[in-house]
Protein backbone atom coordinates (compact mmCIF):
# COMPACT_ATOMS: atom_id res chain seq x y z
CA UNK A 1 0.00 0.00 0.00
CA UNK A 2 2.49 2.49 1.20
CA UNK A 3 4.53 1.72 -2.13
CA UNK A 4 1.76 2.63 -4.37
CA UNK A 5 1.53 5.92 -2.73
CA UNK A 6 4.99 6.50 -3.09
CA UNK A 7 5.02 5.48 -6.74
CA UNK A 8 2.27 8.03 -7.39
CA UNK A 9 3.43 10.23 -4.96
CA UNK A 10 7.18 10.60 -6.55
CA UNK A 11 5.45 11.57 -9.94
CA UNK A 12 2.54 13.74 -9.37
CA UNK A 13 2.42 14.25 -5.51
CA UNK A 14 -0.09 13.42 -4.19
CA UNK A 15 0.71 13.73 -0.63
CA UNK A 16 0.55 17.59 -1.70
CA UNK A 17 -2.71 17.11 -3.18
CA UNK A 18 -4.15 15.90 -0.02
CA UNK A 19 -2.53 17.93 1.81
CA UNK A 20 -3.79 21.25 0.60
CA UNK A 21 -7.67 19.33 0.18
CA UNK A 22 -7.73 17.87 3.55
CA UNK A 23 -5.03 19.39 5.74
CA UNK A 24 -6.37 23.04 5.36
CA UNK A 25 -5.72 25.46 7.97
CA UNK A 26 -9.05 25.95 9.73
CA UNK A 27 -9.85 29.60 11.57
CA UNK A 28 -11.09 28.99 15.09
CA UNK A 29 -14.93 28.61 16.53
CA UNK A 30 -15.61 27.01 13.33
CA UNK A 31 -18.25 24.55 14.31
CA UNK A 32 -21.09 22.02 12.53
CA UNK A 33 -22.92 24.51 10.59
CA UNK A 34 -19.57 24.63 7.91
CA UNK A 35 -20.38 21.22 7.22
CA UNK A 36 -23.43 22.12 5.24
CA UNK A 37 -21.77 22.73 2.38
CA UNK A 38 -19.43 19.49 2.53
CA UNK A 39 -23.17 17.66 3.13
CA UNK A 40 -24.35 19.56 -0.15
CA UNK A 41 -21.26 17.70 -1.85
CA UNK A 42 -22.17 14.80 -0.38
CA UNK A 43 -26.02 14.56 -1.60
CA UNK A 44 -24.20 15.48 -4.93
CA UNK A 45 -23.04 12.68 -5.25
CA UNK A 46 -25.77 10.14 -3.84
CA UNK A 47 -27.94 12.29 -6.38
CA UNK A 48 -25.29 11.71 -9.16
CA UNK A 49 -25.47 8.05 -8.19
CA UNK A 50 -29.01 7.40 -7.49
CA UNK A 51 -29.91 9.59 -10.91
CA UNK A 52 -27.50 7.73 -13.31
CA UNK A 53 -28.88 4.39 -12.28
CA UNK A 54 -32.71 5.81 -12.62
CA UNK A 55 -31.74 6.92 -16.12
CA UNK A 56 -31.17 3.22 -16.83
CA UNK A 57 -34.22 2.09 -16.78
CA UNK A 58 -36.30 5.15 -17.35
CA UNK A 59 -37.89 5.84 -20.70
CA UNK A 60 -38.87 9.49 -21.09
CA UNK A 61 -42.11 9.49 -23.19
CA UNK A 62 -45.47 9.54 -22.17
CA UNK A 63 -46.60 6.33 -23.36
CA UNK A 64 -43.66 4.91 -20.63
CA UNK A 65 -42.80 7.17 -18.10
CA UNK A 66 -45.08 6.15 -15.39
CA UNK A 67 -44.87 2.68 -16.85
CA UNK A 68 -41.07 2.24 -16.59
CA UNK A 69 -40.73 4.34 -12.92
CA UNK A 70 -43.82 1.67 -11.52
CA UNK A 71 -41.06 -0.64 -12.83
CA UNK A 72 -38.01 0.37 -11.06
CA UNK A 73 -39.70 0.63 -7.99
CA UNK A 74 -41.47 -2.99 -8.19
CA UNK A 75 -39.80 -5.12 -10.29
CA UNK A 76 -35.86 -4.02 -10.08
CA UNK A 77 -33.83 -5.61 -7.06
CA UNK A 78 -33.14 -2.32 -4.97
CA UNK A 79 -34.81 -0.21 -7.14
CA UNK A 80 -37.53 0.96 -4.39
CA UNK A 81 -34.36 1.98 -2.57
CA UNK A 82 -32.60 3.70 -5.17
CA UNK A 83 -35.62 5.54 -6.53
CA UNK A 84 -36.37 6.55 -2.54
CA UNK A 85 -32.81 7.79 -1.96
CA UNK A 86 -33.06 9.61 -5.40
CA UNK A 87 -36.84 11.70 -4.07
CA UNK A 88 -35.32 12.13 -0.55
CA UNK A 89 -32.40 13.26 -1.33
CA UNK A 90 -33.65 15.98 -3.79
CA UNK A 91 -35.85 17.51 -0.99
CA UNK A 92 -32.76 17.69 0.94
CA UNK A 93 -30.46 18.71 -1.64
CA UNK A 94 -32.80 22.18 -1.96
CA UNK A 95 -32.70 21.97 2.41
CA UNK A 96 -28.72 21.99 2.73
CA UNK A 97 -27.78 24.54 0.01
CA UNK A 98 -30.40 26.62 0.93
CA UNK A 99 -29.31 26.75 4.68
CA UNK A 100 -25.46 26.36 3.41
CA UNK A 101 -26.47 29.94 1.63
CA UNK A 102 -28.19 31.38 4.58
CA UNK A 103 -25.43 30.16 7.05
CA UNK A 104 -22.60 32.20 4.29
CA UNK A 105 -24.89 35.40 4.16
CA UNK A 106 -25.64 35.55 8.13
CA UNK A 107 -21.77 35.28 8.43
CA UNK A 108 -20.97 37.50 5.68
CA UNK A 109 -18.60 35.12 4.66
CA UNK A 110 -19.48 36.28 0.60
CA UNK A 111 -17.70 39.34 1.54
CA UNK A 112 -14.30 40.71 0.31
CA UNK A 113 -12.42 38.43 -1.06
CA UNK A 114 -15.27 35.68 -1.42
CA UNK A 115 -17.70 37.35 -3.35
CA UNK A 116 -16.81 35.01 -6.29
CA UNK A 117 -17.80 32.04 -4.58
CA UNK A 118 -21.11 34.01 -3.31
CA UNK A 119 -21.95 34.39 -6.61
CA UNK A 120 -21.56 30.93 -8.27
CA UNK A 121 -22.87 29.70 -5.39
CA UNK A 122 -26.03 31.53 -5.94
CA UNK A 123 -25.95 30.33 -9.36
CA UNK A 124 -25.28 26.73 -7.88
CA UNK A 125 -28.61 27.56 -5.64
CA UNK A 126 -30.39 28.42 -9.46
CA UNK A 127 -29.28 25.30 -10.67
CA UNK A 128 -30.56 23.03 -7.70
CA UNK A 129 -33.56 24.48 -8.13
CA UNK A 130 -33.70 23.68 -11.42
CA UNK A 131 -33.10 20.14 -10.57
CA UNK A 132 -35.91 19.93 -8.63
CA UNK A 133 -38.49 21.54 -10.96
CA UNK A 134 -37.37 19.36 -13.90
CA UNK A 135 -37.31 16.37 -12.02
CA UNK A 136 -40.61 16.20 -10.70
CA UNK A 137 -42.06 16.11 -13.65
CA UNK A 138 -40.37 12.95 -14.51
CA UNK A 139 -42.40 10.27 -13.02
CA UNK A 140 -45.27 11.38 -14.87
CA UNK A 141 -47.85 11.05 -12.80
CA UNK A 142 -50.76 13.36 -11.49
CA UNK A 143 -48.62 15.82 -9.25
CA UNK A 144 -45.56 16.61 -11.36
CA UNK A 145 -47.95 17.11 -14.67
CA UNK A 146 -50.42 20.05 -12.46
CA UNK A 147 -46.93 21.22 -10.54
CA UNK A 148 -45.34 21.44 -13.71
CA UNK A 149 -48.38 23.26 -15.82
CA UNK A 150 -48.66 25.50 -12.44
CA UNK A 151 -44.76 26.64 -13.35
CA UNK A 152 -45.44 26.91 -17.21
CA UNK A 153 -48.08 29.30 -15.98
CA UNK A 154 -46.49 31.14 -13.34
CA UNK A 155 -43.61 31.49 -16.15
CA UNK A 156 -46.57 32.66 -18.43
CA UNK A 157 -47.51 35.59 -15.92
CA UNK A 158 -44.11 37.32 -16.35
CA UNK A 159 -44.17 40.85 -18.62
CA UNK A 160 -43.73 41.16 -22.16
CA UNK A 161 -41.42 37.89 -22.24
CA UNK A 162 -43.64 35.14 -20.27
CA UNK A 163 -45.52 34.28 -23.51
CA UNK A 164 -42.49 32.72 -24.91
CA UNK A 165 -41.01 31.66 -21.34
CA UNK A 166 -43.62 29.26 -20.97
CA UNK A 167 -43.87 28.08 -24.38
CA UNK A 168 -39.57 27.88 -24.53
CA UNK A 169 -40.45 25.43 -20.76
CA UNK A 170 -42.85 23.28 -22.80
CA UNK A 171 -41.21 23.22 -26.03
CA UNK A 172 -44.86 24.43 -27.16
CA UNK A 173 -48.49 25.24 -26.98
CA UNK A 174 -49.48 22.63 -24.59
CA UNK A 175 -47.85 20.24 -21.88
CA UNK A 176 -46.97 16.48 -23.71
CA UNK A 177 -44.29 14.11 -25.29
CA UNK A 178 -41.92 17.32 -26.11
CA UNK A 179 -42.12 18.77 -22.73
CA UNK A 180 -41.05 15.06 -20.99
CA UNK A 181 -37.75 15.03 -23.58
CA UNK A 182 -37.13 18.49 -22.89
CA UNK A 183 -37.25 18.44 -19.11
CA UNK A 184 -35.63 14.72 -18.80
CA UNK A 185 -32.77 16.54 -21.31
CA UNK A 186 -32.12 19.78 -19.13
CA UNK A 187 -31.98 17.51 -15.63
CA UNK A 188 -29.74 14.88 -16.91
CA UNK A 189 -27.67 16.51 -19.65
CA UNK A 190 -28.18 20.35 -19.28
CA UNK A 191 -28.08 20.78 -15.33
CA UNK A 192 -25.54 18.25 -14.42
CA UNK A 193 -22.89 20.21 -16.96
CA UNK A 194 -24.01 23.10 -15.63
CA UNK A 195 -23.66 22.16 -11.99
CA UNK A 196 -20.23 20.54 -12.52
CA UNK A 197 -18.47 23.56 -13.45
CA UNK A 198 -19.92 25.34 -11.30
CA UNK A 199 -19.16 23.31 -7.81
CA UNK A 200 -16.31 22.58 -9.70
CA UNK A 201 -15.18 26.10 -9.87
CA UNK A 202 -16.82 26.87 -6.33
CA UNK A 203 -14.54 24.32 -4.50
CA UNK A 204 -11.39 25.66 -6.03
CA UNK A 205 -12.01 29.26 -4.61
CA UNK A 206 -12.76 27.53 -1.50
CA UNK A 207 -9.21 25.47 -1.05
CA UNK A 208 -7.61 28.50 -2.89
CA UNK A 209 -8.72 30.76 -0.18
CA UNK A 210 -9.76 29.11 2.43
CA UNK A 211 -13.11 29.45 5.01
CA UNK A 212 -13.66 32.42 6.37
CA UNK A 213 -13.41 33.21 9.68
CA UNK A 214 -16.85 33.66 11.80
CA UNK A 215 -17.65 36.81 12.73
CA UNK A 216 -15.95 38.53 15.87
CA UNK A 217 -18.49 39.73 18.55
CA UNK A 218 -19.12 43.27 18.80
CA UNK A 219 -17.61 44.19 22.01
CA UNK A 220 -20.68 46.59 22.52
CA UNK A 221 -18.92 49.78 21.74
CA UNK A 222 -20.21 51.81 19.16
CA UNK A 223 -18.67 54.63 17.46
CA UNK B 1 3.70 16.57 10.65
CA UNK B 2 1.02 15.30 12.99
CA UNK B 3 3.56 16.36 16.35
CA UNK B 4 0.40 16.19 18.58
CA UNK B 5 -0.38 13.07 17.06
CA UNK B 6 -2.60 11.67 20.43
CA UNK B 7 -5.22 9.59 20.96
CA UNK B 8 -7.42 11.86 19.89
CA UNK B 9 -6.70 12.56 16.75
CA UNK B 10 -5.97 8.93 15.76
CA UNK B 11 -9.40 8.31 17.03
CA UNK B 12 -11.28 10.82 15.36
CA UNK B 13 -9.46 10.13 12.18
CA UNK B 14 -10.23 6.38 12.21
CA UNK B 15 -14.02 7.40 13.10
CA UNK B 16 -14.35 9.24 10.01
CA UNK B 17 -12.77 6.28 7.84
CA UNK B 18 -15.23 4.20 9.82
CA UNK B 19 -18.01 5.84 9.06
CA UNK B 20 -17.66 7.10 6.02
CA UNK B 21 -17.04 3.38 4.84
CA UNK B 22 -20.41 2.48 6.22
CA UNK B 23 -21.93 5.14 4.33
CA UNK B 24 -20.47 4.19 1.57
CA UNK B 25 -21.22 0.66 2.00
CA UNK B 26 -24.74 1.41 2.03
CA UNK B 27 -24.64 3.44 -0.92
CA UNK B 28 -22.41 0.76 -2.64
CA UNK B 29 -24.54 -2.12 -1.80
CA UNK B 30 -27.84 -1.21 -3.37
CA UNK B 31 -26.40 0.69 -5.66
CA UNK B 32 -24.34 -2.87 -7.18
CA UNK B 33 -27.78 -5.02 -6.81
CA UNK B 34 -29.70 -2.83 -8.58
CA UNK B 35 -26.92 -2.69 -11.72
CA UNK B 36 -25.80 -5.85 -11.68
CA UNK B 37 -29.59 -7.21 -11.06
CA UNK B 38 -29.87 -8.58 -14.90
CA UNK B 39 -27.80 -11.37 -13.88
CA UNK B 40 -30.51 -12.80 -11.37
CA UNK B 41 -33.20 -12.38 -13.57
CA UNK B 42 -35.20 -15.26 -14.27
CA UNK B 43 -36.17 -16.07 -17.69
CA UNK B 44 -39.92 -16.49 -18.16
CA UNK B 45 -41.44 -19.18 -18.88
CA UNK B 46 -44.09 -18.57 -21.43
CA UNK B 47 -45.70 -22.21 -22.26
CA UNK B 48 -47.94 -20.86 -25.78
CA UNK B 49 -51.22 -23.06 -26.64
CA UNK B 50 -50.88 -23.96 -29.68
CA UNK B 51 -53.69 -25.63 -30.23
CA UNK B 52 -55.78 -29.20 -29.86
CA UNK B 53 -53.79 -32.39 -30.63
CA UNK B 54 -55.81 -34.08 -33.23
CA UNK B 55 -55.68 -31.16 -35.60
CA UNK B 56 -52.19 -32.16 -35.83
CA UNK B 57 -51.41 -34.32 -39.11
CA UNK B 58 -49.50 -37.67 -38.82
CA UNK B 59 -45.93 -37.64 -40.20
CA UNK B 60 -46.76 -34.73 -41.99
CA UNK B 61 -44.61 -31.59 -40.88
CA UNK B 62 -46.97 -28.72 -39.89
CA UNK B 63 -46.37 -24.99 -39.88
CA UNK B 64 -48.12 -23.05 -36.71
CA UNK B 65 -48.88 -19.52 -36.01
CA UNK B 66 -49.15 -18.10 -33.42
CA UNK B 67 -48.92 -15.07 -31.16
CA UNK B 68 -45.94 -14.39 -28.62
CA UNK B 69 -46.70 -12.01 -25.49
CA UNK B 70 -43.51 -11.15 -24.55
CA UNK B 71 -42.51 -9.27 -21.90
CA UNK B 72 -39.53 -6.75 -22.36
CA UNK B 73 -38.97 -4.63 -18.91
CA UNK B 74 -42.32 -2.38 -18.51
CA UNK B 75 -43.40 -3.39 -22.18
CA UNK B 76 -45.29 -6.27 -23.10
CA UNK B 77 -44.32 -6.97 -27.21
CA UNK B 78 -46.93 -8.70 -29.24
CA UNK B 79 -45.17 -11.00 -31.53
CA UNK B 80 -46.10 -13.23 -34.62
CA UNK B 81 -44.39 -16.13 -35.13
CA UNK B 82 -44.32 -19.82 -36.30
CA UNK B 83 -43.22 -23.12 -35.41
CA UNK B 84 -42.93 -26.49 -37.59
CA UNK B 85 -44.82 -29.40 -35.46
CA UNK B 86 -44.87 -32.90 -36.30
CA UNK B 87 -45.89 -35.73 -34.79
CA UNK B 88 -45.73 -39.90 -35.34
CA UNK B 89 -48.27 -41.03 -33.43
CA UNK B 90 -50.53 -38.04 -32.16
CA UNK B 91 -48.55 -37.77 -28.73
CA UNK B 92 -45.00 -37.29 -29.30
CA UNK B 93 -44.32 -33.99 -30.53
CA UNK B 94 -41.53 -32.87 -31.98
CA UNK B 95 -41.09 -28.87 -32.52
CA UNK B 96 -38.85 -26.92 -34.55
CA UNK B 97 -37.38 -23.06 -34.96
CA UNK B 98 -38.59 -21.78 -38.31
CA UNK B 99 -35.35 -20.39 -38.97
CA UNK B 100 -32.03 -22.19 -40.55
CA UNK B 101 -29.70 -23.01 -37.93
CA UNK B 102 -27.00 -21.27 -40.90
CA UNK B 103 -28.46 -17.92 -41.53
CA UNK B 104 -31.78 -17.65 -39.51
CA UNK B 105 -33.44 -17.42 -43.26
CA UNK B 106 -37.29 -19.01 -42.89
CA UNK B 107 -37.41 -22.74 -44.40
CA UNK B 108 -40.48 -24.80 -46.00
CA UNK B 109 -41.17 -28.18 -46.54
CA UNK B 110 -40.79 -29.49 -49.54
CA UNK B 111 -43.61 -32.48 -49.97
CA UNK B 112 -42.60 -34.63 -52.73
CA UNK B 113 -38.81 -34.28 -51.75
CA UNK B 114 -39.45 -35.29 -47.75
CA UNK B 115 -37.21 -32.53 -46.56
CA UNK B 116 -37.44 -28.89 -45.42
CA UNK B 117 -35.48 -26.99 -47.19
CA UNK B 118 -34.03 -23.59 -47.07
CA UNK B 119 -34.07 -21.00 -50.03
CA UNK B 120 -31.26 -18.71 -49.27
CA UNK B 121 -27.75 -21.30 -49.58
CA UNK B 122 -29.82 -24.44 -50.76
CA UNK B 123 -29.74 -26.15 -47.13
CA UNK B 124 -32.15 -28.97 -46.65
CA UNK B 125 -33.10 -30.98 -43.56
CA UNK B 126 -34.86 -34.05 -42.85
CA UNK B 127 -37.68 -34.46 -41.22
CA UNK B 128 -35.64 -35.45 -37.74
CA UNK B 129 -34.13 -31.94 -38.29
CA UNK B 130 -30.83 -33.45 -39.27
CA UNK B 131 -28.94 -31.04 -41.76
CA UNK B 132 -28.86 -33.10 -45.14
CA UNK B 133 -27.04 -30.60 -47.90
CA UNK B 134 -26.03 -27.33 -47.62
CA UNK B 135 -23.73 -25.08 -45.08
CA UNK B 136 -25.96 -25.31 -41.83
CA UNK B 137 -23.51 -26.05 -38.69
CA UNK B 138 -26.31 -27.97 -36.95
CA UNK B 139 -29.68 -29.65 -37.07
CA UNK B 140 -32.94 -27.71 -36.60
CA UNK B 141 -33.59 -26.11 -33.67
CA UNK B 142 -36.02 -27.18 -30.99
CA UNK B 143 -38.44 -25.58 -28.84
CA UNK B 144 -39.82 -27.59 -25.75
CA UNK B 145 -43.06 -28.84 -26.16
CA UNK B 146 -45.85 -30.60 -23.86
CA UNK B 147 -49.53 -31.95 -24.28
CA UNK B 148 -51.79 -30.75 -21.30
CA UNK B 149 -55.38 -31.54 -21.87
CA UNK B 150 -55.44 -32.35 -24.97
CA UNK B 151 -53.56 -29.33 -26.07
CA UNK B 152 -49.82 -28.88 -27.81
CA UNK B 153 -47.84 -26.50 -25.69
CA UNK B 154 -44.75 -25.01 -26.48
CA UNK B 155 -41.92 -22.91 -25.33
CA UNK B 156 -40.05 -21.07 -27.88
CA UNK B 157 -36.81 -20.56 -26.77
CA UNK B 158 -34.73 -22.62 -28.95
CA UNK B 159 -32.36 -25.59 -27.53
CA UNK B 160 -29.56 -25.29 -29.78
CA UNK B 161 -28.12 -28.79 -30.30
CA UNK B 162 -24.66 -28.96 -31.08
CA UNK B 163 -23.33 -30.51 -34.18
Amino acid sequence: MKKIVDWFDERIQTREIKETLFDRKIPKGVGWIYALGSASLFLLILQAVTGILLAMSYSAAPDHAYASVQYITEQIPMGAIIRGLHKWGASFMVIVVTLHMIRVYFMGAYKFPRELTWVLGVLIWLVVIGFGFTGYLLPWDQKGYWATMVGANLAGQAPFIGEAASKVLRGGEALGAITLTRFYAIHVLVLPASLLTLVGLHLFLVVRQGISAPPERDKGERS
Amino acid sequence: MDTEDNGRRSFLKKAIFFLSGLIGAGLAVPSGIYFLSPIWKKTEEDWIELGPVGEIPKREPIKVDFVQRKKDGWVTVEGRSSAWVITADGQNFTVFDPHCTHLGCPYRWDASKKQFLCPCHNAAFGIDGEVLAGPPPRALDRFASKVVGGKLLIRPLSEKKEG
